[in-house]
């Protein structure tokens, strides 16, 4: 009788004790870190456009949500506001391009119209362009 | 002479008629409610919008998981318990000026308006009626207005518990900067 009781407690306790970790882990979840997620894609900037233009619901359908790696030409780099800086890359399409939204801590001295690099986001979706967020670019694999 | 002058006359019109068009891609929209534990804001700063000067006619869209929130968790409850936005991707406001003969956009200075629309959040449509600011200024116009809006208007259904704990309307803030289309 004594040592079922202790069971018991022992069980009760490890689980209050697993609950609370699990809720301050949830309450402290960090935004995914891109720079060192595995892309559920890997595109190229004009392709990734041009699935959109063809078919905007089957594009958001695939591409919402997911982490992607794209690699492309640099068109512009704006500021989009005092946190957060946009880079377009070139696509088929004159007036529709990918932007990647990144925070402006961190490295951006690759970041000049022209050069060609691979960058990794979560896909927002489709507007005139397709927006990437929370991107981090990726050195290595120029 | 007289030709050159009607020439440059007739090509002032054209030029004049095509550049009615303003458009951001830059757009701003917050939404904001103060609870006890921590303050709910969401911030997009990718929306994309449209105004015709001629019209009055605005146009707004913006993609919900643009919307950007301090916390990480409260971002993935909005995302996909709240807005479903893997199904519904956007929301759409359409409207108008309603006293465009308040605003004389050849003149820079603010002018106070009302823009009437319907606003589409979560597939569902309302109606709308907002009072706003256009800023006439060198290079572009600016937007701006603040309103409110009740989450259960967009059937957006948010748990008892979490819902208690924040204002029945949220605040909306809207700012844009729009710059003219150019000529293509």
């Amino acid at each position: 009788m004594k040592n079922w009781i202790k069971v018991a407690l022992f069980a009760v306790v490890f689980i209050a004790v697993a609950a609370v970790w699990f809720g301050l882990h949830e309450f402290n979840l960090k935004h995914p870190d891109t720079a060192k997620a595995k892309p559920d894609f890997v595109v190229t900037a004009t392709t990734l456009q041009k699935e959109f233009e063809d078919n905007e619901s089957a594009a958001s359908s695939k591409y919402i949500n997911k982490i992607i790696e794209v690699k492309g030409t640099i068109a512009t780099v704006t500021p989009a506001d005092s946190s957060h800086i946009n880079v377009s890359l070139k696509t088929g399409s004159d007036i529709s391009s990918v932007i990647c939204t990144f925070t402006t801590s961190g490295d951006h001295s690759m970041f000049r119209t022209g050069e060609e690099v691979t960058l990794r986001g979560e896909c927002s979706g489709f507007l005139m362009d397709v927006l990437l967020n929370n991107c981090a670019p990726i050195m290595n694999q120029k | 002479m007289k030709r050159l002058l009607l020439f440059v006359f007739f090509l002032s019109i054209v030029l004049a008629a095509n550049a009615q068009k303003f458009m951001t891609k830059n757009g701003f929209i917050s939404f904001y409610s103060h609870t006890p534990m921590e303050d709910i804001k969401g911030d997009n700063n990718q929306v994309v919008g449209v105004l015709d000067i001629s019209t009055g006619e605005m146009v707004f869209q913006a993609l919900i998981k643009s919307f950007h929130f301090d916390r990480a968790l409260m971002e993935e409850h909005f995302n996909e318990n709240y807005m479903e936005s893997d199904k519904i991707p956007k929301s759409v406001f359409k409207g108008k000026i309603t006293n465009m003969a308040s605003v004389d956009f050849t003149k820079n200075g603010t002018y106070n308006v009302t823009v009437d629309g319907d606003l589409t959040i979560h597939d569902v449509t309302n109606k709308i009626s907002t009072k706003g600011t256009i800023e006439v200024v060198s290079g572009g116009i600016n937007a701006n207005s603040k309103f409110n809006i009740v989450p259960e208007d967009y059937k957006i259904v948010i748990p008892g518990v979490v819902r208690d704990k924040f204002d029945k309307s949220l605040e909306v803030t809207i700012a844009m900067k729009y710059t003219p289309i150019a000529n293509k």
